[in-house]
């Protein structure tokens, strides 16, 4: 075992940011400078918590059951994803559509007082009974965590009496701000419990391909087609998966991952544990990332060739038609709202359209961010950031201001504003590789063309803020913490 | 008390409050909780109502405090201070109500002292105590109307004989609930009367204020809300008529037009050719497809309310076969399922169903495998696996529904009902 052991909170990683704001130069400018100073929000809207990740990318592993130690709101996201698994599964051709298996321990004032420990082993107990998985996996919250409740012990106290795996992970949404701790709280829980623990013999060409939930089945296809291009298969983890996938993550000759924040941290330990290289690269939207997420897999393997002969054929293959769609789109401003990976690929995605960034919203600014920010500078010069994880009322204020000719990213509130609303988080249709691109430009250009909704939308609803707040500072309440 | 629940419907205390709060226009809920319960409680209510929420606030949008550690440690009732503070400055709204969760509730933070420090500034700010491990989705429900009967309701120096309140349909717990409530709304107009909703046509805050000046609360629930029908009586004088559920159908919609009329001693000529008006409209159109449905028996599955309706206008107005009714909401009171398992069992023609009560969906798929004759499911999406076992018909109207999307749709009173068999009809 390595002897520091990675703690899934992403707080504790060096020169993590979650509130800031400002000119994209002069943030670059304090972060290389050392001088990028810690702050937080005296007013802010709500979050994602890391439980709902954690529970998000493991709701549709087959042969599964998810027990949730809480009170029952604590499933709400859970009751979406299970929508989404649905939606999954009809993609998939699946005849009878099946719910995920989610089982609450109901936590209530009683268990607050007096804990909770033993409904959930009879929670657990009941999940084998009804389902009778390969695996059981718990996660905790904000309540089961405050109270104390030991889970580790309860989970070592009914496993000798249940033939699944019983898994636990440590969720609660106290412990972080950044949503993506969920996934490496899973993922800890997965290499702790389920992962055989010495190096498998490698099977030629298989390769871990780490994916999010919010995925479509149309991207999975296209990775999985980019890589049998290469030679390689690929082992689609954890969407969609099961546990005997999962043992076999050891075998796989090396590793990537669609997101830059899912599995970013685990592959790092396959490597330690197992020796396994991997590529952490960007997600594959847009021709620049696309091209740089194949090359970066490519070379681990020794395909840097394939690789190469590959995208120049794609080039000769899309180009065109970008260049089609770019007579659309060129010059138009942009202001990009996303998750960490989304964020990112957006921008590229942009480039390929020659337009211009003016704004852009992402939930972390940190060294791994900072690589993709010095490349957004000399393309777009100085353009305003908000590091954020959505805080829309930061969101409208910004957007009003800067007046982009397009929104990138969740319309809920821009929508409003009468700009027209994009976006490249599709869990359902095309996003990625090469096909991806010219289904988002197309998209892009369709709406750009035709914003009549949005704008009628604006003429008869408005947000609920003030003019005043339009008329504010978008930061004004972004303080620096006291050291 | 609760219990383990596979697949429960509904979220928590926290989110039945909030999924009530947020339907009321012009007013703001700010979160005194971990990160995550505004998500967990906006995709937990308002999504799986029919593909909606609520465009004022909701989800990320929702000012939070978002506590992680250092706040549980040592308390956070300054960053909920500063965070009302901000809310005051950037929204523009009538009321705001501070709702504590589960981190809040658990470490004793109290919502109701900073709410009392902004009403001493002249500010609109309440407070609910309303930590998740409280109960479930309908507990918050209730909740609320005691927040609002206890902070809101202002006595009243007289009663407006025209005037009712029409509660019991929970917003965002039911695809429905919108149209629903537009439908009662209707037809009560027709009669003459005006109608405090809360939460349709604009209403808000203000009407909950001036609710006291109602003739009459319409309750259109057989078992939510037995506290604040008290209330109502008890402090400000206003009377109650309960109704199982929103009525479905000509028959039964009738009956709660009458029963209406005779409670309010409403002009009886008035009330007779509204009805006649109202069962020609539904019949002419009944006339036009007399074999529009094949015979079915069906399973329902959902909360009391809807299962109840629909059941009895099935079998008693459209001569369906009930065979098992499926009622999930989390009840604890004994006299509460017995008068639900009278309705659904006193019918016209028809052999009662059998009648179950779970909140369980491992019970009620394990249920349901018992009925494997039904040819028709009507439902909520997480049914959808049984009735695809089965190889029955599949109809989604109960909470959680994601695979279609409601705007204002109704599946009761009059109109309604055609609707209902507009959405049965099936081609296969």
């Amino acid at each position: 075992m390595a002897t520091e052991t990675y703690s899934g909170i992403r707080e504790d990683r060096p020169q993590t940011f979650n509130d800031a704001g400002g000119s994209s130069v002069d943030l670059t400018d304090r972060f290389k400078a050392g001088c990028f100073k810690a702050a937080d929000r005296t007013f802010s809207q709500g979050l994602q918590c890391q439980q709902i990740n954690s529970m998000a990318a493991l709701l549709s592993l087959e042969d599964s059951a998810f027990v949730v130690h809480a009170p029952q709101g604590c499933i709400g996201c859970a009751a979406m994803a299970n929508a989404g698994y649905h939606v999954g599964q009809a993609h998939r051709d699946v005849s009878i559509i099946r719910n995920a298996r989610i089982i609450v321990t109901n936590l209530d004032e009683q268990d607050i007082i007096l804990g909770g420990e033993r409904k959930l082993h009879e929670a657990i107990e009941v999940a084998e009974e009804h389902y009778h998985p390969k695996m059981i996996f718990v996660f905790t919250s904000c309540a089961s965590g405050i109270i104390g409740d030991d889970i580790e012990a309860v989970v070592a106290s009914v496993q000798p009496d249940v033939d699944a795996i019983v898994v636990p992970i440590h969720c609660e949404g106290f412990k972080s701000k950044i949503c993506a701790s969920g996934f490496d709280a899973a993922f800890i829980a997965i290499k702790d419990y389920l992962l055989p623990k010495k190096r498998l013999p490698t099977e030629e060409g298989l390769i871990n391909l780490f994916a999010p939930t919010s995925v479509s089945y149309k991207d999975q296809v296209e990775m999985e087609r980019m890589l049998e291009v290469l030679g390689l298969h690929a082992n689609y983890i954890p969407f969609y998966s099961s546990l005997e996938r999962i043992r076999r993550i050891p075998a796989a000759q090396a590793s990537t991952a669609i997101c830059k924040v899912f599995a970013d941290e685990f592959m790092a330990e396959l490597y330690n544990e197992y020796g396994i290289p991997f590529s952490h690269t960007v997600m594959p939207i847009g021709i620049r990332n696309t091209d740089k997420w194949l090359r970066g897999i490519a070379a681990i393997v020794g395909k840097s060739e394939k690789a190469e002969t590959y995208i120049e054929s794609e080039h000769a293959r899309v180009l065109p038609e970008i260049r089609r769609v770019r007579e659309r789109l060129q010059g138009k401003r942009v202001f990009i709202c996303g998750g960490t990976g989304r964020s990112f690929a957006a921008a590229a995605l942009i480039e390929d359209y020659g337009m211009q960034l003016v704004g852009l919203e992402t939930p972390t600014y940190n060294a791994d961010a900072q690589i993709d920010i010095d490349h957004l500078n000399e393309l777009h010069g100085d353009y305003v950031i908000d590091v954020a994880n959505m805080q829309p009322f930061e969101q409208v204020n910004l957007v009003k201001r800067l007046k982009p000719d397009v929104f990138i990213g969740v319309a809920a509130w821009t929508a409003f504003l009468g700009i027209p609303t994009t976006h490249v988080l599709d869990m359902k249709r095309p996003t990625m590789g090469y096909n991806g691109i010219l289904y988002l430009g197309d998209k892009m250009a369709e709406r750009l063309d035709n914003p009549g909704f949005n704008k009628k939308l604006a003429a008869h609803k408005h947000l609920p803020y003030k003019q005043s707040w339009y008329d504010s500072d978008p930061f004004k309440f972004i303080k620096p913490l006291e050291a | 008390m609760s219990t383990i629940t596979d697949s429960p419907r509904g979220t928590c205390a926290l989110g039945g409050v909030n999924a009530t709060i947020t339907a009321l226009e012009r007013v703001i809920p700010i979160y005194h909780s971990g990160p995550g319960c505004c998500m967990q409680n906006s995709a937990g209510e308002a999504g799986q109502s029919g593909g909606r929420s609520p465009y004022q606030v909701g989800s990320v949008s929702t000012p939070c405090t978002n506590m992680i550690e250092r706040d549980i440690v040592f308390g956070a009732l300054d960053r909920l201070r500063e965070t009302t503070e901000g809310a005051l400055e950037i929204y523009d709204a009538d009321a705001f109500f501070l709702l504590s969760g589960c981190t809040s509730g658990i470490i004793g933070d109290d919502v109701g002292s900073i709410a009392k420090e902004f009403q001493e500034r002249g500010e609109a700010v309440y407070a609910i105590e309303s930590p998740g491990f409280l109960g479930e989705s309908y507990r918050g429900f209730e909740l609320a109307f005691e927040a609002f009967l206890d902070q809101i309701v202002k006595p009243a120096d007289e009663h407006e004989p025209d005037l009712v309140n029409l509660l019991g349909i929970m917003p965002y717990h039911n695809p429905f609930w919108q149209g629903n409530i537009e439908e009662l709304t209707r037809i009560l107009e027709r009669l003459g009367l005006r109608v405090n909703t809360f939460f349709t046509r604009h209403q808000g805050i203000e009407d909950i204020r001036t609710s006291s000046r109602a003739a009459l609360n319409v309750i259109v629930s057989p078992w939510l809300l037995r506290s604040a029908e008290e209330q109502y009586q008890e402090r400000f004088g206003v009377p109650s008529l309960r109704w199982p559920g929103p009525p479905v159908g000509a028959t039964d919609t009738t009956a709660f037009v009458r029963a209406v009329g005779e409670t309010l001693h409403l002009d009886h000529t008035l009330v007779e050719r509204v009805i006649a008006e109202e069962e020609d409209y539904v019949y002419s159109y009944l006339a036009t497809t007399p074999e529009g449905l094949s015979w079915k028996r069906f399973a329902i599955v959902g909360d009391a309310a809807t299962v109840v309706g629909v059941t009895r206008f099935l079998a008693n107005d459209y001569s369906l076969t009930p065979a098992v009714a499926i009622v999930t909401d989390p009840m604890f009171r004994d006299d509460d399922k017995a008068a639900i398992a009278r309705q659904l069992t006193t019918l016209e023609y028809a052999q009662p169903p059998k009648v179950v009560f779970t909140t369980d969906q491992w019970e009620i798929s394990q249920e349901l495998r018992l009925h494997d004759d039904v040819t028709l499911l009507i439902g909520s999406t997480n049914d959808r696996e049984s009735a695809q076992e089965s190889d029955a018909q599949y109809v989604p109207i109960s909470y959680p529904v994601t695979d279609r999307l409601v705007f204002n749709r109704s599946i009761i009173g009059y109109r309604g009902s055609l609707t209902l068999i507009e959405d049965i009809f099936t081609d296969l």
